[in-house]
């Protein structure tokens, strides 16, 4: 080399070195515009994220808590008209909530016009007579006694309680009367008036009344849904998944079938609805309403999902590990079933409870097939009539009483929490799985 | 004088295929080189032809495979050396554009007969891949797995005979009896291929094919795998593709050398690495080219 | 019969270091060569300083053998050579500890003619020794040649004439050994000749190793020991 020649290697790496030192600052300039946006819309995601939860929150949280009135209620047979003898028919029909009266009368005797009783019976929930009618089928020999119990207070009196019910309006426009506040502060005062946990919310079914309404029906009706999807979707979608990955000839058909696969991922759910209703409900004249329909019509909607999830887990199993197996003399059948479909579970498995959490979520297509209706018994069976939770969250949220709209969001935060759960359960299943090797 | 080697000068460089087809070189190849019959062939090969789809990937290879010996099957990339050992175990049958056609025999049968199983062939026929690949279970299930399939262990005593034997065999049973129920995949690159010997031994087999096995290890678990294939020569018959020239003139007794998809000379180790018969083994084996 | 590395290996520095190690022996060949020449000479025209010459040369021979070695060490170690290029560098090893006996056989030579020097009158076998010594240099000069082409035609030919040149040897024992018994008195000047026509024989004896390495080499086939006109058929 001579001497010019390096001379001039030299200069050209240097000319670079400059280039690129005065391009860097425009580079690193880029990149760090580039990570305050990321960080920007992160961060505006999670603000979203926390209004929405913290508002929905601080609406639902009151419905966890009910407020009940203390009452000693005399149970002579006169008021009830049955007496201890009385059948269980008899019993059931007897009339408790004039013995409720009663004993609201006796704590404020100066009551006497009808307006006022009215007034001072809405203190008491219409459920409360339930609660006595239970007390008193459980032990008739209660009738002639006076018994001290706890009662649910009707919604106006609770909305007052919460505070709800602006005082400083004039009284005509206000649906708590001057009178019954003066009633309430008394019970108050004499510590006749306490709240507690609200274990109506997870015991009952839907109800007119804000205050007996509970999620247990459109909870049970939710589960038994699922356990349909369930029990159709991972077995069809698993096989189908090992089928097109592991078997299927790559031919014209098999693409027509993974392109169809991932265009169903991609239909709108009410498309499902309707397919549901014409073919389940119309066709095989399958009950409405019931969870049975809810969980087919899901299980389709879930359907491709699963398989998507499922072949994607199973692509992704090294082919040496096939290729081990084979070599080894073991079927094809037995190299996807002791070792394939082991090793993609945790993927299949995350993807399968992705799936159901979309099903959990789903209310369109449960309109269609009739799971809207207003069903007061928790379902036991897959034909009964059922709702589930997102559509009892739907229908709560279009009634006007003050108790539903809390309702509405202990709903969203009970659903909220399922779908948390499910999703935990998902990371738990990958990591066991996967920290096993 | 040596008639075989006046060849014409080929187009060595794969840089301009449209000057001549693959056909073409191959026919100006001539006839193999050197004796690829031996006397009482453990697996025999005949006029083999592979294609996948259109294209033909080996050229008429005869070739036979000997009892208690190492033949080594070297040759540039894509010469087809892997195709026609995947060939020999039938591994090739899980790629369906892949065609066979010829003979190939084991112990006098066509493997590619109707009457032969390609699952029972594989269990006498067993391959040891480039990449170590333990299933993701315990070292004892990794050898376990072969002859529990195939069920050749009356019962758990039995199978734990074969377990340690075939461990001992593939020289690693000092390194793990203490810890057969640790996963195979916590072992070291090489412990993991031997574990795979293990594994293919655990099945009994007569012929053992290996891809490059020691591609991914580095020079002392190298040397360990090495001097396991000079072992367990005195039982199998073994057929080993190897990148490495080096280690084919250490393990093997017999080198066969490919060139793109044709078997351009086959003999004896010692001779076609000092003194090969071909222009293209010696370019190859001298560094020209390859 | 085959050509020999037509073309370059895929590393190029394997090239170069095989080239300068063959050319490094061709350059010993040429030192080798010309010391014979000159031993020869010194002894014949009684040349004491061209003698000392020779006896100089013989270190730097010895140090191309030593340099060649430590090339031929490297390259093994380095590349691993196969085929053609282990056979080059085993020939290569052996053909240097050949040409370094011939270059302490030339020194002899020389180191005689030194002694030798001061003799009043050349002696009358002399004539006899030179065709000799004339025969010997042909020899290595066409094996060194053979070398240089890797020709192993020329290889053949050149150490089928080991043969001729042992002939010769003998005759001129000979005649040394019947002049001894004619002259008693030269008998110790005789004796030192009789030393150099052994050196000359040698020489032939090594040239006739260097066409075998190189047959080896081209070929492949080991022709040591065995009945040259019969490897020849075979081979050519």
């Amino acid at each position: 080399m001579t001497e010019q020649t390096r001379q001039t290697q030299v200069q050209a790496m240097s000319d670079t070195t400059i280039r690129v030192r005065q391009s860097l600052k425009k580079r690193y300039a880029r990149e760090k515009r580039f990570r305050l946006f990321g960080m920007i819309a992160i961060i505006a995601s999670l603000t979203f994220l926390a209004v929405l939860i913290i508002s929905i929150t601080i609406r639902g949280l009151p419905a966890f808590k009910q407020t009940f009135i203390n009452l000693d209620v005399t149970l002579d047979a006169q008021t009830l008209g049955v007496d201890e003898t009385a059948d269980e028919n008899a019993l059931r029909r007897a009339n408790y909530n004039g013995a409720i009266r009663n004993s609201l009368l006796e704590l404020f005797p100066d009551v006497s016009s009808r307006k006022e009783k009215r007034a001072l019976y809405s203190f008491v929930s219409k459920g409360g007579q339930y609660d006595l009618q239970a007390q008193v089928m459980a032990d008739p020999a209660l009738i002639g006694q006076t018994v001290n119990v706890w009662l649910p207070v009707g919604d106006d009196t609770s909305g007052y309680l919460r505070g709800h019910i602006d005082t400083t309006l004039p009284e005509k426009k206000r649906r708590f009367k001057d009178n019954q506040i003066a009633w309430v502060e008394e019970l108050r005062s004499n510590g006749q008036i306490e709240t507690r946990f609200n274990s109506t919310f997870f015991s009952r079914g839907d109800s007119r009344e804000p205050e007996l309404a509970g999620i247990k029906g459109s909870l049970f009706g939710s589960l038994l849904t699922l356990l349909v999807t369930l029990t159709l979707s991972f077995p069809i979608a698993v096989a189908t998944a090992i089928y097109l990955e592991e078997f299927a000839p790559k031919n014209r058909w098999t693409d027509i079938i993974e392109v169809n696969i991932n265009n169903l991922a991609a239909v709108p759910s009410i498309v499902f609805g309707l397919l549901g209703l014409a073919i389940f409900i119309n066709f095989f004249q399958l009950p409405r309403s019931a969870p049975i329909v809810g969980g087919l019509v899901l299980s389709l909607m879930t359907l491709p999902t699963i398989i998507i999830s499922a072949r994607a887990a199973l692509k992704s199993v090294p082919p040496s590990i096939r290729d081990a197996a084979l070599g080894l003399g073991a079927s094809r059948l037995q190299v996807v079933f002791h070792h394939v479909l082991p090793l993609a579970m945790p993927g299949i498995l995350t993807g399968t409870i992705i799936g159901m959490a979309q099903a959990l979520g789903e209310t369109a297509p449960l309109l269609m097939i009739g799971m809207v209706a207003f069903i007061v018994d928790v379902p036991t069976t897959l034909t009964d009539p059922a709702t589930v939770l997102p559509v009892q969250i739907f229908q709560w949220a279009d009634l006007p009483e003050k108790g539903f709209v809390e309702k509405t969001s202990a709903a969203i935060m009970v659903l909220l929490g399922f779908l948390i759960l499910m999703n935990a359960t998902a990371v738990f299943l990958r990591r066991k799985f996967e920290r096993k090797w | 004088m040596n008639k075989e080697n006046t060849i014409p000068a080929l187009d060595i460089d794969q840089q301009t295929p449209n000057e001549q087809t693959i056909e073409e070189i191959v026919a100006s190849l001539g006839d193999t080189v050197g004796e690829a019959r031996v006397e009482n062939p453990k697996m025999s090969v005949s006029g083999v032809d592979v294609f996948y789809a259109e294209k033909q990937a080996i050229f008429g290879v005869d070739l036979d495979i000997a009892n208690n010996e190492v033949i080594s099957m070297i040759g540039p990339s894509g010469c087809g050396k892997s195709t026609l050992l995947r060939c020999l175990n039938r591994m090739n049958d899980t790629i369906p554009i892949c065609r066979v056609t010829g003979e190939i025999m084991l112990d006098g049968e066509g493997i590619y007969s109707k009457d032969t199983d390609p699952v029972l062939l594989r269990a006498r026929v067993g391959m040891v891949f480039q990449k170590p690949n333990p299933f993701p279970k315990s070292i004892y299930e990794n050898v376990a797995y072969g002859p529990r399939l195939h069920g050749l262990n009356r019962n758990k005593a039995d199978l734990d005979d074969i377990v340690v034997n075939s461990l001992r065999k593939a020289g690693i049973y000092d390194e793990v009896k203490n810890r057969l129920d640790d996963a195979g995949t916590s072992l070291s690159g090489g412990q993991q291929q031997r574990l795979c010997i293990a594994r293919t031994i655990a099945c009994s087999p007569e012929v053992i094919l290996m891809d490059e096995p020691c591609s991914a290890l580095d020079p002392i678990a190298t040397a360990k795998i090495e001097e396991l294939i000079d072992e367990l020569r005195e039982n199998y018959a073994i057929a080993i593709v190897t990148h490495s020239m080096q280690q084919a003139a250490r393990v093997s007794q017999r080198t066969a050398y490919f060139h793109l998809g044709k078997l351009v000379e086959v003999g004896d180790t010692d001779t076609i690495f000092t003194n090969p018969k071909h222009e293209l083994t010696e370019k190859y084996i001298t560094g020209r080219f390859g | 019969m085959r050509t020999f590395n037509p073309e370059g290996h895929t590393a190029q520095a394997f090239d170069t270091e095989l080239n300068d190690v063959k050319h490094k022996v061709m350059t010993m060949g040429g030192l080798v060569e010309s010391m014979v020449h000159n031993g020869l000479e010194a002894l014949l025209s009684m040349d004491e300083s061209l003698g000392r010459q020779v006896m100089e040369d013989d270190h730097q021979a010895n140090q191309f053998e030593l340099d060649i070695d430590e090339d031929c060490t490297r390259i093994l170690a380095r590349r691993q050579p196969a085929a053609s290029d282990l056979r080059l560098v085993i020939a290569i090893i052996k053909t240097i500890t050949d040409l370094e006996r011939i270059g302490d056989e030339a020194e002899k030579l020389g180191r005689i003619g030194v002694k030798l020097s001061s003799e009043a009158n050349v002696p009358a076998y002399y004539k006899d020794l030179r065709h000799l010594g004339e025969h010997v240099k042909v020899m290595l000069r066409d094996a060194l040649d053979a070398f240089t082409r890797m020709d192993v035609e020329a290889a053949f030919h050149t150490a089928a004439k080991d043969e001729a040149i042992d002939k010769e040897y003998s005759n001129f024992a000979r005649l040394l050994i019947s002049h001894m018994m004619e002259n008693p008195a030269n008998i110790s000047h005789a004796l030192d000749v009789s030393w150099c026509a052994r050196s000359l024989e040698r020489i032939a004896d090594h040239a006739c190793n260097i066409c075998e390495y190189v047959i080896y080499l081209v070929e492949g086939q080991d022709i040591r020991h065995s009945n040259l006109d019969e490897m020849r058929k075979q081979l050519l």
